[in-house]
Order: C-alpha cells, then sequence, then structure tokens
C-alpha cells in the first residue's frame, strides 16, 4: 500500500522521471503528465493528495492549473507545489497568493523535494483526521439538534392547547423558551365541581435539566389535583414531590390557583413565583388599573417540610388575570434600566379585548423594552378572562 | 461579569460576590463555595451580597444548596449586605425566613 498518491506535472520528462523515480522509492504512487491540461485529466481518474505542478508550461501553464484546482470545490483541499524558477516570472508570495500551498524554487534537489513531500504528507494527514473528527461532530450535533427539536415538540404538547376554555374562562399562552426547550410549565385543569385548577411554574436553571423538571412539576401537579381541591395541598404535596426528587439546587417557583366562577373568586399559592396581576374588567379591554395579587412564598422543592400560605383574591366576570415567569419580569436593558412588576404593570395597563392580541402586544412591548437583544430567560405568559 | 472573593477569619470563610448571578456565572460560583467548604470547612460560612446587582433563581439554587451543605457539616450559614433588588427577590420568595441574614459582614461575623 502506498503511502498516497502524488501527481507530478512537468513538460520536461528528465524532471518527471527524476522526481517520480524518488517519489516511487519512497513508496508514494505516483501519476504524471506535461501539462496543466493532461494534469485534470490524470485527476479525473484518480485524485492525488498531493500535486507537484511546473509553472511554465505549454497549453496550461502551473498558475493556471494552480487556480482549477483550487477553485473547485472537490479538489481544492489537494496540496499544491509550484515549481517556479526564481526569475521573475513567479515570486513566492505570487505563488501562494494564486492559491498553492508551498513554492519550490529552481534548480532543486530531490532531497529538498522529498523532505517538503514527506512534511506535506503530515500536513495532509492531520488534515484528514480534522475532517473526519468534525464529520464525526457534525453528525452528532445533527442527532442532538434532533433530539432537541423532537423534546421541545414533546414540551410543546405538554402545554394546554390552544384557544383554551374552561367553565367561566377563557385562556391563551405564548411560550418563548430561551435554548429551544426549557424549564417553564403551565398547565389548566378543569375540577369535577365546576372549579379550575390553574398551575404556572419556572425551574431553576435552562434545557434539557430544566425540561426534564419541569415535566415532572406537571405531572406532580396533575396527581395533586386528583385528589384535592385545595391549593394548599397541592403546594404542599408538588413540594414534597420536588424536595425528595430533585438535588439542592433544583426547585421551581409556582403560582397555583383554583379559579371559582360560581363564587367571583380564587384560591391561590405563591410560591416564590412572580405574583400575577388581576386587571378588573381587562376582559374587555381599554385603560384598567391592575392590580398586583397579594402573597409570596418560598419555591417549590427547597425542603420538605416548608409552610405555605394560601390567599383569596375575588375574580369577577369580565375580569382578566394576567400570569408570567421571570423572564418577562426581570428584563434588563444594556443601559440597566429593570422591567420589573411595575413596569410589566404599565404594559398591562391598556390592552385589547381580545386575549390574544393582547398576549401578542405585552410580548412585543416587553420585546422592544429589552431590544435588540432576545430574551435570556425562558418567557412564558398565560391570560385568562372571566367569561360569561 | 462576576468577581468572587473568599478569604478566612478565624474560624469563619468569608466569600464576597460583586456582580450579576444568574446561571451563566453559578458554575463558578458553585466551585468556589464547595472548595471553600471542602478546605476549611468552616464553622461559619459568610456570603457577602453587598456588591450583587442581580439574582435570579439559579443564583438562589446555589445559596439554597450552599445552606444545604453546610448544614451537613454542622456549620452555620450567613448572609449579608443584601441590596434592595437583591432583599426584594428575597422577600417574594420567603428566602428571608429560611437564611440567616444580617446587615454588616461584621454583624454576620458575630452572628449577632
Amino acid at each position: 500500500m502506498s503511502k498516497g498518491v502524488v501527481l507530478v506535472v512537468d513538460d520536461e520528462p528528465p524532471i518527471r522521471d527524476i522526481l517520480s523515480f524518488y517519489l516511487k522509492r519512497a513508496e508514494y504512487q505516483v501519476l504524471v503528465a506535461e501539462n496543466g491540461v493532461r494534469g485534470l485529466e490524470e485527476m479525473a481518474k484518480l485524485s492525488p493528495d498531493l500535486i507537484i505542478s511546473d509553472l511554465r508550461m505549454p497549453e496550461m501553464a502551473g498558475d493556471e492549473f494552480c487556480r482549477q484546482v483550487k477553485g473547485e470545490p472537490s479538489t481544492r483541499d489537494i496540496y499544491f507545489m509550484l515549481v517556479s524558477a526564481l526569475d521573475g516570472s513567479m515570486s513566492k508570495i505570487g505563488g501562494l497568493n494564486i492559491g498553492a500551498d508551498d513554492m519550490i524554487s529552481k534548480p532543486f534537489h530531490a532531497q529538498e523535494v522529498m523532505a517538503k513531500v514527506d512534511s506535506a504528507f503530515r500536513l495532509i494527514a492531520m488534515q484528514k483526521e480534522i475532517k473526519r473528527q468534525n464529520t464525526e461532530l457534525t453528525v452528532f450535533q445533527e442527532r442532538v439538534k434532533g433530539e432537541m427539536e423532537l423534546a421541545a415538540r414533546l414540551q410543546m404538547g405538554l402545554l394546554p392547547t390552544l384557544p383554551g376554555s374552561a367553565p367561566g374562562i377563557r385562556y391563551t399562552h405564548r411560550y418563548l423558551p430561551a435554548d429551544g426547550i426549557g424549564g417553564d410549565i403551565y398547565a389548566i385543569t378543569p375540577l369535577p365541581d365546576g372549579s379550575t385548577a390553574l398551575m404556572i411554574a419556572d425551574v431553576s436553571g435552562h434545557g434539557v435539566t430544566a425540561a426534564l423538571i419541569s415535566a415532572m412539576v406537571k405531572t406532580s401537579f396533575e396527581s395533586h389535583v386528583r385528589v384535592s381541591l385545595d391549593p394548599l395541598a397541592w403546594a404542599v404535596g408538588m413540594n414534597q414531590d420536588l424536595a425528595r426528587n430533585t438535588l439542592a439546587e433544583q426547585f421551581a417557583t409556582a403560582f397555583l390557583a383554583r379559579i371559582r366562577p360560581e363564587e367571583d373568586a380564587m384560591d391561590y399559592v405563591v410560591a416564590g413565583h412572580p405574583a400575577p396581576f388581576r386587571i378588573p374588567g381587562g376582559s374587555a379591554g381599554g385603560a384598567r388599573k391592575p392590580e398586583l395579587l397579594e402573597g409570596k412564598g418560598f419555591m417549590l422543592g427547597i425542603d420538605v417540610d416548608l409552610p405555605f400560605t394560601a390567599q383569596r383574591a375575588p375574580f369577577h366576570l369580565w375580569d382578566r388575570l394576567v400570569l408570567c415567569t421571570d423572564g418577562l419580569v426581570e428584563v434588563e436593558r444594556e443601559d440597566r434600566t429593570y422591567l420589573g412588576e411595575e413596569g410589566l404593570m404599565r404594559f398591562c395597563a391598556d390592552l385589547p379585548e381580545d386575549a390574544e392580541r393582547a398576549a401578542d402586544q405585552l410580548i412585543d412591548q416587553v420585546r422592544a423594552f429589552n431590544g435588540p437583544a432576545a430574551f435570556g430567560d425562558d418567557v412564558t405568559l398565560v391570560v385568562v378572562d372571566r367569561m360569561g | 461579569m462576576l468577581n468572587i472573593q473568599a478569604r478566612q477569619e478565624g474560624n469563619a470563610a468569608v466569600v464576597t460576590i460583586q456582580g450579576k448571578v444568574n446561571f451563566e456565572v453559578t458554575a463558578q460560583l458553585r466551585d468556589v463555595i464547595r472548595d471553600t467548604v471542602a478546605q476549611q470547612q468552616p464553622k461559619l460560612l459568610v456570603i457577602n451580597l453587598e456588591g450583587v446587582s442581580f439574582i435570579d433563581s439559579s443564583g438562589l439554587g446555589l445559596l439554597v444548596a450552599a445552606r444545604n451543605s453546610v448544614d451537613k457539616s454542622s456549620g452555620k450559614l450567613h448572609l449579608c449586605g443584601l441590596p434592595p433588588q437583591v432583599k426584594k427577590t428575597f422577600d417574594q420568595t420567603n428566602l428571608t425566613n429560611y437564611f440567616s441574614i444580617f446587615t454588616t459582614e461584621q454583624d454576620a461575623l458575630r452572628g449577632a
């Protein structure tokens, strides 16, 4: 087996012969041609790893031959050595400028050429290895990307379908994970007594780990909702689930609510989550006065024994509830102005009647505040309207 | 930009954090806290947050994990110098009641 394929292109037979002799002795496979045109014909039969070409030749000279080889994507990686007399016809720099990888000046010693060829082949071997690793990496990246996209679609599938409605309410959401997949999750489940259970949660961190835990949070919420109508019991249960099943640093902020249209009210627990805004009469649109829901509490998953407290707020006919994760609140611009609750509340003070348009407008406004930067954190926005 | 410094004060270790504590820097901060606890095994770990402009949920998680790890070695964790913005985050998440929080570093070191 040869160490590699070398194409020698020269119009002088003695030079072709002497280079061939040395190359073959060093166990290279040798192809020969007397000018650039013949050289290209040889290359069509067998692709060389390296070309040693004279500059001055009839039909197609070495510089044009080099341009053609380097201009063609399938051959441009072939190592090209241009042989030229140092008589001013082509400087070393000129040769490298047209794309040659190395220059050999005439007259040359065969040993010098062989040393250059051996060194070039070490480079070629390295290049091949890098290419191989690159291909491997690309394949791996593609696979990871594919799996992430699949996971992202799966996660999207965990969200309620839109537009959604439950007894006495209509709702919509916008879900914008920072890395294609994220730790935000929200769920809305009708309860047997005609009320509705609602959860919005944000798992610490980003990416795959956060996404896995967010699925766990949703499952935990749904299992506790099945056995109790009390948001406090859901919070206590979910906190225990999360504290037992995740690492110390992993937890979730959450807002859990039982919406009770027949009582014009909702019972809720704030677990380290930005409190939602209630906009009295907000589902009719126009200028309104949003109110921040009261309450604070531990995040879920820090410690099994932490206490939580339940609250109650009115939720009248035509009221609107705006819930979000901190990605929409903790927005700091480059000039260090900070949106915060107050800023978001201002945006909530004048929203369109239509919940879909209201959601789009809110996202657009926060994006414009943050612009031109993209959201750095997962962002989830949920709009719930009390309807007749 | 995050600047973290750790030093020893008698039986206590003091970690001073300056800058924005978010997801991008938690790994760096986690290493410093872990190394400090492992090497000095302090009776008291003081984390000074005076220069922290912002802390997100991953940063809070790290502090909770730090408390758990000093708890395990029967040590104590004291936080001090919470700027208003950080204090607000702590209030909202009730963590003000979970950590021992002091105004100044001296108070935190005295444990008073």
